[in-house]
């Protein structure tokens, strides 16, 4: 490797800072000082949205951290964009206290993970195109669903497809990686991101796509509309930090904390 | 010097409450002007907010409409391909078909889809997936039979934007047009876009409206293109004050903004008027005010604190003060000073007035008159623009419609047998037009679906029809422009193009005959009602525009104006014209107004005088309050005293006071005018500029002396706003409207002040040019002085009349007029200033030949002095006593000057006939160096000039010695003071009449040896004056008269 001597210099201060950093996580306690580093959404208006001009994120959960994070006696927080895809991951592996990016509380989801209390319902629901002249859900007879990968929207649809005697539930054919599933009187085409997804519903190649409600109002415009009466499943987003972390408990008890005290409701209200 | 305690106290209580006026009045003058400016800001901001509102209702209605248009006509496109289809005229599902339909209707693409979505034929390539739910809108027209809606897909990673058009061909089979919205979207961002409507906002002079998102705080518009697309909140916007109605101060990318903001939807809407532009007016206006009140304020006071220093000095207090002084219970009115401090107050306090209404109507007219201003030109370019916009859409249209009759011929070419009532009817709907006529090659008409029967074209030029005659006589297509029909008068438009057989051959043209309505509103829309009946300026504001051809209110908001002359009105002629920015008179209501020409309008924004004026009033007022009181308070201080105590009180200042009066006395002057004794100043002082002693001057000329400081601080500080008002306000501010002089020439505020800010400029260069010239003068030798007092005369008199000339011409005097008049008045005053013109020229030689210059000992006419000052008029002369004789320069002629190197002191000294002269003679000898060594003057001699006269009663001899011109008359009267003690040292006597009682002397008689000592001295003498001429016997006044 050829390095000059600033390059050097540079690198050895990041593994420095590196050293360094890896050092203040491991001794400092959950309400300690330091930075609280927050995995949350770059791309849900509202939510967690990310301006790339200025590089800040804005958004209710992104308040939601900052409170959080002064309540905890955090002195600054640092962001990292997480996707329905990585954010797993990411809070396993260390690299994120906690995720604040539309993560809804679920069962799967509890074994890995602390959940705090929910700070906002949601519904899952599903947005099609006026022109397609779908308005129910027997207008979907034989007709595609598209998913976000890595979301638990596809399993939440296809339990509730069975449930609502649209469809026996059973899978009659599936590629390796599931993406393109399908059952008996529907057709499920799962996407790697929400834009793609979206693409999709533009083109036609899916006819609904089935996604949080908090997202949709991303992709809604006026030629869009919420396929009425249908809602997916109700969902509930939490924070969520490693199981059984330091954590945990001091995050759970600030939710809750701001839940009484009206500062999630003034959130949700400043952000609708 | 000291003072009392009691006149400390009273003087430190006087100034206190001078500061404190001056505070209060601050205080109260920028609280006031913030409030009013606010307040008119807010009711404009109000009223825009609500016109906001509507005009973006208006803008997303008018872009459902073009939407609405466009879909229309590819609706028509697909349906008149169905028509074919179903008419026999050509129609077949083949590829190429469907590229000719494609260039026939000037379309993407063509295609001839299934339900299921297979393509059957096409024109070009295609990406869309018929088959899937998302065109469920187009198998419609399949059930219906009218053409579909339009399916829009936008995929601008993958430039996919079209629209989708369908119409039924058979129950399977849909004839498809593809189209790129383009158009309709360029049409939209030009004339509904939120960037359109929100360009068009204008909030007093620089205020405008941006938006931005209430969800992601990114600006979505704003007219600085660099803001577009920036977070709101991290260009510095408080999320806090982002609620509706919110009203208050606001950054945005680092400048202060005086916001109102406005929630529509999911956007809010920020009406911004920038900090620099509401306090620009504001402050210059209160700074000046506040200004001439401090100076009034500091003028009393002052006073006040000179007449109270000067009474203790003088010890007037003592028995005279209290005569003087009024008694009303414990207090007293010093009656020495009341009067004068108290015309001092209500002189100021009327300048305090007369400033503060005199500022406010020039800031509000100025700005005023930026702001209508602007809008009239932005109201003028609106117009051009709209004209422009007005062919363009013409011209749109008439291709649109060009196109339809297209079709129409190309659908009778393929199926002639079309050429019926009912076909042709159906046709029509197809194409949505309102008549289709066909004719044969001899110009009558074959069918229609009008009740119009057996029509031929007219052989008349001047009819309608006759146009239509060209496409028999080989043109291809005929289009009209829309106009009122002849036949019903209503607004039509026709279209003809030919129709061929079999072929190819011109067999006739069919004529489209189509009700223009669309075109007609939007032609509308861009007319000039429409386009002024947007202008509001301020609260009450609006816009009317004058037809240029006849002279009549081509657009007025009231009605029924609209056709009158203008001039009846009350306009005059003088007014109709472009940049026109002063009062106008519409129906004897007095308007503010200002102009701007379009090619066939005078477009004019003006504003009732009542609403300009609102906030002059108060503030006025309070200001003349304030000014009231506080001079009230100043002046009951200085006037008003406790009734004084026991008289030693200042006692121990008396002798201090009269030394320091003698001191003063030196150049100060008593004089008695009108029976009113007072000081003045010595002339001599007055015009050579000594400076003088402060303590010396009376306390009026105390306060003329500060007066005339502030009037040079005022002065500099309005030349340095001028010279650099470049780099102090911004572009566009009032100070660079006054100075730009777009106003109207004549007799109103701007002109004044451009005069007043004029003057100060001229006035300070030309005061410092004479300083430097005066400084320069300084080191320069004689000749220098007299050109740099000549310098500094010419450039006083110069900037002068300069200044009058400007000032005048600005006034809306017509220069031309000036310099005519300058012709007569020359030619008028001639005569009187003949002598003038003289005393010029004349002034001029002394100076170019050097006759004399400043310094010289002169002697002209029976004066004699040295030469102070050469004027171009007057010439000053110092006679050695302190006397300044002023002479007129063409007065001044044989001039002796007596300048020159060295001159000689002579005296003539009469001595007894009986005395030995050879005696005398020696002892001169003896005596004369002696005599050199006393007199310092003397540079050389005393010199013996021998016997001058043998006089009646005495031997006259002469001594003369050289000396400079300057020492002569001195050195003349130590001679002769040397030769009286001379004479008395020897006995040697001086005759004088006397009566000589007989009795006789005997005179010593001199010796051999003194004659020979006599004789020898005598040719010495005369030798050492040999290159002495006789000049100075012709010229020595001081013998003249013992001579004679």
């Amino acid at each position: 490797m050829n390095l000059t001597r600033r390059s050097f210099t540079g690198l050895a201060l990041s593994v420095a800072a590196g050293c360094a950093g890896a050092l203040l996580s491991g001794c400092e306690g959950a309400t300690g000082g330091g930075t609280l580093r927050a995995g949350v959404r770059s791309d849900v208006t509202g939510f967690g949205y990310l301006n790339e001009r200025t590089g800040n994120y804005y958004g209710l959960e992104i308040d939601l951290v900052v409170e959080l994070a002064e309540r905890l006696g955090r002195t600054s927080v640092e962001f990292v964009t997480v996707t329905p895809d990585d954010r797993k991951e990411m809070l396993l592996g260390g690299e994120i206290d906690l995720i604040c990016a539309c993560y809804s509380i679920a069962d799967s989801r509890l074994e890995n993970f602390d959940f705090s209390p929910a700070y906002y319902e949601d519904e899952v629901v599903a947005v099609v195109q006026n022109s397609s002249m779908i308005e129910s859900l027997d207008d979907m007879r034989g007709l595609t669903f598209g998913t976000m990968s890595g979301a638990n929207a596809a399993p939440l649809l296809s339990v509730k497809l069975y449930e609502e005697g649209f469809s026996d539930g059973e899978v009659r054919s599936a590629n390796e990686d599931n993406s393109d599933v399908r059952f008996d009187t529907w057709h499920l085409l799962q996407f790697p991101s929400y834009q793609e997804l979206s693409d999709a519903l533009e083109t036609g190649e899916v006819d609904a796509m089935v996604l949080d409600g908090a997202i949709a109002r991303t992709y809604m415009d006026d030629k869009r509309s919420v396929l009425d009466g249908f809602v997916v499943a109700e969902q509930s987003y939490g924070i969520a930090t490693q199981k059984d972390s330091e954590l945990s408990a001091p995050v759970a008890e600030a939710v809750q904390a701001m839940l009484d005290d009206g500062t999630v409701a003034a959130l949700q209200d400043k952000w609708d | 010097m000291k003072m009392s305690r009691g006149l400390r106290a009273k003087i430190a209580a006087i100034v206190a409450a001078a500061l404190a006026s001056v505070v209060v009045m601050g205080a109260l003058l920028f609280g006031m002007q913030g409030e009013l400016t606010r307040a008119s800001y807010d009711s404009e901001m109000e009223a825009e907010a609500e016109q906001l509102q509507a005009l973006l209702a208006d803008a997303e209605e008018e872009n459902a409409q073009n939407k609405e248009t466009f879909d229309a006509v590819y609706q028509s496109k697909a349906q008149s391909v169905s028509f074919m289809a179903a008419n026999e005229a050509g129609f077949e599902a083949t590829d190429a078909k469907m590229r000719e339909y494609q260039e026939l209707l000037g379309v993407d693409n063509v295609l001839v889809v299934r339900e299921d979505g297979t393509v059957v034929a096409k024109a070009a390539d295609t990406r869309a997936d018929f088959g899937s739910s998302r065109f469920n809108y187009l198998r419609e027209s399949l059930v219906t039979g009218e053409p579909s809606r339009a399916v829009e897909v936008e995929l601008p990673d993958e430039d996919w934007l079209t629209r989708y058009y369908a119409a039924r061909i058979d129950d399977e089979t849909m004839v498809v047009i593809e189209q790129s919205p383009a158009e309709l979207r360029e049409l939209v961002e030009s004339t509904g876009s939120v960037a359109s409507v929100l360009s068009g906002v204008r909030i007093g002079q620089d205020g405008y409206v941006f938006a931005l998102s209430a969800q992601t705080y990114v600006i979505e518009y704003h007219p600085d293109e660099a803001l577009v697309g920036a977070d709101a909140l991290d260009a510095g916007i408080d999320v806090t004050g982002l609620e509706d109605g919110h009203v208050g101060w606001m950054t945005l990318d680092g400048e202060r903004i005086y916001a109102r903001v406005c929630l529509i939807g999911d956007t809010y809407y920020v009406e911004a008027v920038p900090a620099a532009d509401m306090n620009a007016t504001g402050d210059v206006t209160v700074g000046v005010i506040l200004f001439a009140f401090a100076v009034v304020v500091a003028s009393v006071a002052l006073y006040g604190i000179f007449v109270l220093r000067d009474d203790e000095r003088r010890g007037s207090q003592g028995e005279d003060g209290r005569d003087d002084a009024e008694r009303v219970g414990g207090l007293s009115l010093n009656r020495r000073i009341a009067p004068r401090a108290a015309v001092l107050c209500v002189v100021g306090f009327a300048a305090v007035v007369v400033v503060s209404l005199y500022m406010q109507t020039l800031f509000a007219l100025s700005s005023q008159s930026l702001v209508l201003g602007e809008s009239v030109d932005q109201a003028a370019s609106t117009i051009e623009r709209s004209q422009d916009r007005a062919a363009e859409l013409e011209e749109q249209y008439n291709e649109r419609y060009l196109s339809k009759a297209e079709v129409a011929a190309y659908i009778l070419d393929q199926n002639p047998d079309l050429a019926t009532r009912e076909k042709l009817q159906e046709l029509a709907d197809v194409l949505e037009v309102q008549y289709l006529f066909t004719f044969d090659l001899s110009g009558d008409m074959t069918a229609t679906n009008s009740s119009f029967t057996n029509f031929s074209l007219s052989e008349d030029p001047e009819d309608q029809s006759y146009e239509f005659r060209k496409l028999l006589q080989g043109v291809d297509h005929v289009v009209q422009p829309a106009g009122p029909d002849e036949v019903s008068g209503e607004l039509r438009q026709y279209i003809g193009v030919t129709t061929h057989d079999e072929a190819g051959m011109v067999n006739g043209f069919v004529q489209l005959g189509i009700r223009p309505t669309r075109l007609g509103d939007l032609l509308e829309s861009v007319q000039i009602e429409s386009v002024l009946d947007g202008i509001h300026v301020g609260a009450n504001g609006f816009a009317f525009a004058v037809s240029k051809a006849d002279g009549t209110f081509a657009y007025y908001p009231n009605e029924n104006m609209l056709g009158r002359s203008a001039v009846d009105c009350g306009m005059t002629e003088a007014q109709l014209k472009d940049g026109y920015s002063d009062y106008v008179t519409i129906n004897g209501e007095s308007l503010y107004a200002a102009s701007a020409e379009t090619s066939d309008y005078y477009v004019f924004a003006v504003t009732p005088d009542g609403a300009l004026m609102g906030e002059r009033g108060p503030l006025t007022a309070a200001t003349g309050g304030v000014a009231l009181a506080c001079l009230g308070v100043i002046f009951c201080l200085i006037a008003i005293e406790p009734a004084p105590g026991p008289a030693a009180k200042v006692a121990a200042a008396g002798g201090d006071a009269e030394r320091g009066a003698e001191e003063g006395s030196q150049r100060m002057v008593s004089v008695t005018v009108g029976g009113r004794s007072m000081k003045t100043v010595a002339a001599a002082s007055r015009w050579f500029r000594r400076s003088f002693n402060w303590n010396e001057l009376s306390p009026e000329q105390k306060l003329a002396r500060v007066l005339r400081w502030f009037m040079t601080v005022a002065v500099i500080v309005v030349c340095v706003a001028v010279v650099f008002k470049d780099q102090i306000f911004d572009r566009g501010s009032i100070f660079a409207y006054i100075l730009g002089g777009g106003w109207e020439r004549g007799l109103n505020i701007f002109a004044v002040t451009a005069s007043i800010m004029v003057a100060c400029v001229v006035a300070t260069a030309s005061e410092v040019l004479q300083k430097l010239l005066q400084l320069v003068s300084r080191v320069v030798e004689a000749r220098g002085v007299t050109m740099c007092r000549l310098a500094a005369s010419v450039v006083k008199y110069v900037t002068i009349v300069g200044m009058l000339y400007w000032c005048l011409a600005m006034l809306g005097v017509d220069t031309a007029t000036l310099l005519a008049s300058a012709g007569l008045l020359t030619l008028a005053i001639s005569l009187g200033a003949k002598d003038l013109v003289t005393d010029i020229i004349a002034g001029l030689f002394i100076i170019f030949e050097g006759e004399f210059r400043v310094g010289d000992i002169i002697q002209v006419g029976g004066s004699k002095g040295t030469v102070m000052e050469i004027g171009v008029r007057t010439t000053k002369i110092n006679d050695g006593a302190g006397n300044i004789l002023v002479m007129r320069n063409s007065s001044i002629s044989n001039v002796v000057n007596m300048t020159k190197e060295t001159s000689f002191a002579s005296v003539e000294v009469g001595i007894e006939y009986g005395e030995s002269l050879e005696r005398v003679e020696n002892i001169l000898a003896k005596e004369l160096p002696n005599i050199k060594r006393r007199l310092p003057a003397i540079i050389d001699g005393p010199f013996y000039k021998g016997v001058t006269m043998l006089a009646d009663n005495s031997v006259n001899i002469k001594i003369v010695a050289e000396c400079s011109e300057r020492d002569r008359s001195g050195l003349t009267n130590d001679l002769n003071r040397e030769m009286k003690l001379l004479f008395d040292k020897y006995d040697i006597s001086i005759p004088f009449p006397q009566v000589v009682v007989n009795k006789p002397v005997t005179f010593k008689k001199a010796t051999a040896a003194e004659r020979v000592a006599a004789d020898k001295f005598n040719a010495e003498q005369k030798e050492a004056i040999k290159n002495l001429t006789d000049e100075d016997e012709d010229f020595d006044e001081f013998n003249d008269s013992e001579r004679r």
